[in-house]
């Protein structure tokens, strides 16, 4: 086996099928992604790549009528694991290969228990530690400073790029390894678009990195790989 | 890998939703077991088709049969023209403030509750027809049907908006747009649109209309008699259930009741079958 | 020219139709306030009793609904206390776990549960206790157990259908999100997804009081009498405001009884009124289809 010799590959897929209601979406769809670094998923809509970052966090699950055949694996704290075995539980999953929506989706309620929620359904009581991780994300996110003294208001009160900043935040909570975000600035003007490009890069050493994206500038700015897909599967790497 | 929790939550609501469905069945399966007695006796169709003579040894529930036929038709026939012309209100031709103020108080009357109108209905209606045909009682199917057409108008006037509310906008923004008048719209636009829901709200209606206890009971006179005009008294099958209910346990009158109750049961399951039947076609259609 | 009058006669008998409708409603109202206006007062609930003692429990009140409008509130409290856990439960399997076949079959079973009248499930109510009564104990019969058991099985649709309409009505990005932060299933459900349906569950349960405050049919066959007092246990007989009301209605004795009998209509009216107003206040969206799944 030569997978030892690659350390560098975070995420491998390898023949990937996916079907939704009947209809084919993805078809034997193979691909490595290397850790550290930004890729960037582009192509025309409705070909596959919403769904293609949800094979890998498994979200496709909780989808009626979607099914799905091959391989996903994912290298987490040092090994390469095969996301969909049994012995992968997908709460674990979750958290650490987090994922960020198209339209920013703060829970209804305030801004830290939002950034709290994820550490609740862990089951973490220490509010010191809790309150900790939360200044630790937010600072990450780049909204520790405009947030920090207004953490009890609700979380639907702040702009939408600042939501869409809590929401990385939030993912960020869990100290994922993987984060995965589908088009998250498509719903924002140009600012907050830059503030989010810029949040990325800087997150880069730490973690790697999916955007789906539609817009070609942004791709060319931020990503270290761009990844077409077309018709059902992925034409160019 | 799922935790104990997990399962357990998940097991729980299995199992309520299995309960909830089982008191479905257990009802019918023991109304039919109470009754057999008295099928093993007669037959089932001898008990549908025989008069009321307990004195006599008959126990069959024609008489009762055709009691509900007769007040929750006259009553549906009452309820519809009613509901219809509240239902045009509410969805265009009164002015638009109105509307919603009519709307709110349709939806309070369905809140009055039955044994009320049963009660207004004996000191002020039951007097009144009582003066004015000066024959009988005034507790007759024609006082039952008229209440209880006022009793379930509101709920039909709710399912016919329904409909309506249901039809595209696109449909009645095309009508606005080529100058149709509030009316004109209704007639010719939302009424063939929403034929199969207003359908809909009739057969339900009908439902409420045959299940209802209180009204026919207090009001449609009780006696066990297949009535020949709306002038006369009659029993319906929900009323004979409350009226028998303190008969001897072992009687074939008690056992006869449960008769009442499958009929009902059943009629009221064959409506519900109807309604989701012609529903699954609208949807099908779209 | 035709059209015309078609028109023309569509309007004149929508507003005949609506006025009808509308009037003899206000006359029920009006006939019921001018006949029972003066019964109200404390004495129409307590009699000669003084109130205070009453509510402790010290005296019995003999004259007054006070014993009726307890038997009622209890009632309302035991079914609900029954009816929610099943349903709310069955509502979250409906909405979140069945599929395909399973779930329209339960669909199936509880639209014909919503359709039953309510004198049948009485009927199974009261046949029951007969049949505890001989196989099990001599001490059950129709009682206030067995009617607030029936009461739920009448109101347990209203609960099932709001809480599954409330669940699935939630957007498919919300019901992710906390999917995608690691929450389970459950987590999902009891943390976002209940909490997010919590106005349409609430008018499902404020539905369920008010047709248990209002039933008669239910109640009349399994244990509401005209004169019980107040009930010592579950296993009980019990006094019940709308079964009052019908007892009055055949079987009053003298006019003072009939104004006390019209007193009883106007406060179980007011507080349907309330309930029912509360219901489609707390929801606006609540429609009729939503019940009964047309």
């Amino acid at each position: 086996m030569n997978h030892s010799a690659d350390d560098t590959i975070k995420i491998r897929v390898t023949g990937l099928d996916f079907s939704y209601r009947k209809r084919p979406v993805l078809k034997n769809v193979t691909a490595d992604f290397a850790g550290n670094s930004i890729t960037a998923l582009t192509g025309p809509s409705g070909v596959g790549k919403s769904t293609f970052l949800m094979t890998l966090n498994r979200l496709w699950e909780d989808l009626p009528g979607a099914s799905m055949r091959g391989k996903v694996e994912i290298r987490l704290q040092g090994r390469l694991r095969d996301i969909y075995d049994r012995s992968m539980e997908l709460t674990e999953l979750r958290k650490k290969v987090a994922m960020v929506f198209q339209t920013p989706n703060p829970l209804p309620m305030s801004i830290r228990k939002n950034m709290a929620f994820p550490l609740k359904l862990a089951g973490e009581r220490d509010k010191s530690a809790v309150n900790a991780r939360i200044e630790e994300a937010l600072r990450m996110a780049n909204l520790w400073d405009e947030v920090k003294d207004r953490l009890e208001e609700d979380a639907r009160a702040l702009s939408g790029g600042q939501q869409q900043r809590l929401c990385i935040a939030r993912a960020l909570i869990t100290e994922p390894e993987v984060l995965l975000l589908d088009e998250p600035t498509s719903s924002l003007d140009r600012h907050s678009t830059a503030i989010i490009e810029e949040l990325l890069t800087g997150l880069k050493e730490r973690l790697t990195i999916l955007v789906v994206s539609h817009y070609l500038e942004q791709v060319v700015r931020i990503s270290d790989r761009v990844v077409e897909f077309a018709g059902e599967t992925i034409v160019s790497l | 890998m799922k935790t104990v929790r997990e399962i357990a939550a998940e097991r729980t609501f299995l199992l309520s939703a299995l309960a909830s469905s089982s008191i479905t069945v257990g009802i019918l399966a023991f109304m039919v077991f109470m009754g057999l007695p008295l099928l093993h006796e007669g037959g089932f169709f001898a008990i549908l088709g025989n008069a009321w003579d307990p004195y006599r040894g008959a126990y069959g529930i024609y008489p009762m049969i055709a009691g509900t036929a007769a007040v929750s038709l006259l009553g549906l026939a009452v309820a519809f023209p009613l509901s219809l012309g509240c239902s045009f209100l509410t969805a265009g031709i009164a002015p638009k403030p109105l509307r919603g103020v009519l709307r709110r108080f349709i939806e309070l009357m369905t809140g009055i509750p039955t044994v009320i109108y049963g009660f207004v209905g004996i000191f002020l209606l039951v007097p009144i027809i009582r003066e004015f045909f000066r024959d009988g009682s005034g507790m007759c199917v024609l006082t039952a049907a008229l209440v209880l057409g006022v009793m379930i108008s509101p709920t039909m006037t709710l399912f016919f908006r329904d409909a309506f509310d249901r039809i595209p906008r696109a449909y009645l923004n095309a009508a606005d747009a080529l100058g149709a008048s509030r009316a004109q719209k209704l007639i010719h636009v939302m009424l063939p649109l929403a034929k199969k829901g207003m359908l809909n709200g009739v057969i339900l209606a009908l439902g409420r209309a045959v299940g209802d206890t209180l009204i026919a009971l207090m009001l449609a006179g009780n006696s066990a008699q297949v009535p020949s005009s709306v002038m006369e008294p009659a029993r319906t099958l929900t009323a004979h259930i409350a009226l028998v209910i303190a008969a001897d346990y072992e009687s074939p009158e008690f056992r006869s009741i449960f008769a009442c109750g499958v009929v009902l049961y059943l009629f009221t399951m064959a409506l519900t079958f109807l309604v989701r039947y012609l529903a699954h076609g609208e949807d099908a259609r779209i | 020219m035709r059209r015309r009058i078609l028109e023309k006669a569509t309007v004149w008998f929508s507003w005949a139709a609506g006025l009808t409708l509308l009037a003899s409603v206000a006359v029920l109202l009006c006939y019921l306030l001018a006949k029972g206006h003066e019964a109200l007062s404390t004495g129409l609930i307590f009699g000669g009793t003084p109130p205070l003692r009453a509510l402790l429990l010290q005296e019995r009140v003999f004259d007054g609904l006070f014993p009726a409008l307890a038997g009622t509130l209890l009632l309302i409290i035991l079914s609900i206390a029954w009816a929610i856990p099943v349903g709310i439960s069955t509502g979250i399997y409906l909405a979140e776990y069945a599929d395909g076949r399973v779930k329209k079959a339960l669909d199936a079973f509880f639209d014909v549960l919503a359709g039953i009248p309510s004198i049948v499930v009485g009927l199974f109510g009261f046949a029951s206790a007969v049949f505890l009564h001989r196989h099990f104990s001599d001490r059950i019969g129709p009682c206030l157990l067995i009617s607030s058991i029936s009461l739920s099985f009448l109101v347990l649709p209203y609960l099932i259908r709001t809480t599954q309409a409330a669940l699935e009505g939630i957007p498919g990005e919300t019901r992710l999100t906390a999917l995608a932060l690691g929450a389970t299933r459950v987590q999902n459900i009891f943390l976002v997804l209940i909490p997010r349906s919590l106005p349409g569950i609430m008018s499902g349960i404020v539905l369920a009081i008010g047709r248990c405050a209002e039933d008669t049919a239910v109640i009349m066959l399994t244990g509401a009498v005209a004169s019980a007092g107040l009930p010592s246990s579950l296993l009980s007989q019990y006094e019940a405001v709308p079964f009052y009301i019908y007892y009055i209605s055949s079987q009053y004795a003298d006019p003072a009884e009939l104004t006390s009998g019209y007193g009883a209509s106007i406060l179980l009216l007011m507080l349907c009124a309330v309930l029912f107003s509360a219901a489609y206040g707390i929801r606006k969206g609540l429609t009729h289809c939503t019940l009964y799944r047309a």
